[in-house]
């Protein structure tokens, strides 16, 4: 994939080209961690939550609690990954 | 107290190691050659191209073949020597093949749905499995970079997982697409399938909201398309990357050989996060998520 043949910009300056990557990159990352990390928690929590108040329910809640953990992290890789390309594919 | 002591003696000397590093060996300036990307990179081992169709041998292809391999006989291997008292192996298959028939699919379809796709999301949940685990399995395939040994020019041991390239969900991905729309039109009918998108509760909108409610639904369907690839694909590649950093990586690239002492062992907490959670995790959420799907596509109340 090469995206400097998107015509989003032209940099012409190989240190604002590299500086530019390495932005997207941490942005990307560090952004995509902190909104994935806040939702995660909110899922452990509230799990213990729920089984504070109802230990019967504990093997039921074990599941759902690993879809939404799963479904959740997955965010943190998304943004992840389209920092890699920005960085290594550009 | 005394656990305590233990605590701050190994973190300072975790610390002090690397600090000694820095001193012995400083800074060597960033390394221009080592390419991280080129881990990932697909050589040509066998190159078959047929017009525009490139069906090249490489590592994917390799590591396809032994997770489907494996599948294939792990799991009828399994099942022909069935005994009374189960041993070890036995009962971990007999554990997944619980959880994928009760938990996975029982859980999410009804008992006709269940009965018509248990094979399917089983063999799914499995080969997913295999494929992940076979990702952390270093195996001679990189030949990017040779290791003589006594004259015979061996490619450097690497982890690689067919998971780890987005072809493989994608293509995982379209036949779960295809199959729970055909599912849902076989149930439902065409227009009625297409009319149960539509969420309850809307009779008294007019035509205009209930089109563009419609659209929205299209494209959230169009969406699962990317987010239940790019979920298995960006887990397992994010992992690799993880264990190449934290193994040596990040010390190369930067040239600073302390950087190595601090993430070394960082490297193994990663790779018992990975093989003993991400691994299973992910295809456990892959095949659940295609059963919720394909549950949500035959379920008459929607």
């Amino acid at each position: 994939m090469d995206l400097t043949a998107l015509p989003i910009a032209e940099v012409t300056d190989e240190g604002v080209k590299s500086a530019g990557k390495a932005i997207a990159l941490g942005v990307g990352a560090g952004l995509g961690s902190i909104g994935a990390g806040i939702g995660v928690g909110f899922i452990f929590g509230k799990e213990i939550e729920s089984v504070a108040r109802q230990p019967e329910m504990k093997s039921d809640l074990e599941s759902i609690r690993w879809l939404g953990f799963a479904l959740t992290e997955a965010v943190a890789f998304y943004t992840f990954i389209f920092g890699l390309i920005a960085f290594f594919l550009s | 107290m005394r656990t305590k002591t233990k605590v701050f003696i190994v973190l300072g000397a975790y610390l002090a190691t690397a600090v000694a590093m820095l001193v012995i060996f400083p800074s060597s300036g960033k390394n221009e050659e080592f390419k991280p990307q080129n881990e990932f990179k697909l050589e040509e081992w066998l190159p078959i191209h047929i017009g525009p169709l490139d069906l090249s041998l490489n590592k994917a292809v390799l590591y396809l073949a032994l997770a489907s391999g494996l599948t294939i006989f792990a799991m009828t291997w399994i099942s022909r020597r069935m005994a009374e008292k189960p041993n070890r192996v036995q009962t971990a298959v007999e554990l997944a093949y619980d959880l994928t028939k009760n938990n996975i699919t029982g859980g999410n379809l009804d008992t006709a749905t269940a009965t018509r796709w248990f094979p399917f999301l089983g063999a799914l949940f499995f080969f997913i499995w295999f494929s992940n685990m076979i990702g952390f399995l270093p195996l001679p395939i990189n030949t990017e970079h040779t290791v003589s040994i006594f004259g015979l020019e061996v490619p450097a041991f690497a982890i690689y997982a067919a998971t780890a390239n987005i072809s493989i969900p994608l293509v995982l991905t379209l036949v779960v697409w295809f199959s729970y729309h055909v599912e849902g039109i076989r149930a439902k009918g065409f227009f009625p399938y297409f009319a149960s998108w539509l969420p309850p509760g809307l009779e008294e909108m007019s035509p205009f909201g209930k089109a563009a409610i419609f659209m929205i639904e299209v494209i959230s369907h169009f969406v699962r398309l990317i987010s239940l690839s790019v979920r298995l694909f960006a887990n397992i590649l994010a992992g690799h990357l993880l264990l190449l950093f934290m193994g040596g990586g990040l010390a190369v690239l930067l040239g600073i050989a302390a950087l190595g002492a601090l993430t070394f062992p960082l490297a193994f907490a990663f790779f018992i996060f990975e093989v003993g959670l991400v691994a299973t995790l992910q295809a456990f959420i892959f095949s659940t998520l295609t059963a919720i799907y394909i549950g949500g596509a035959t379920s008459a109340a929607h």
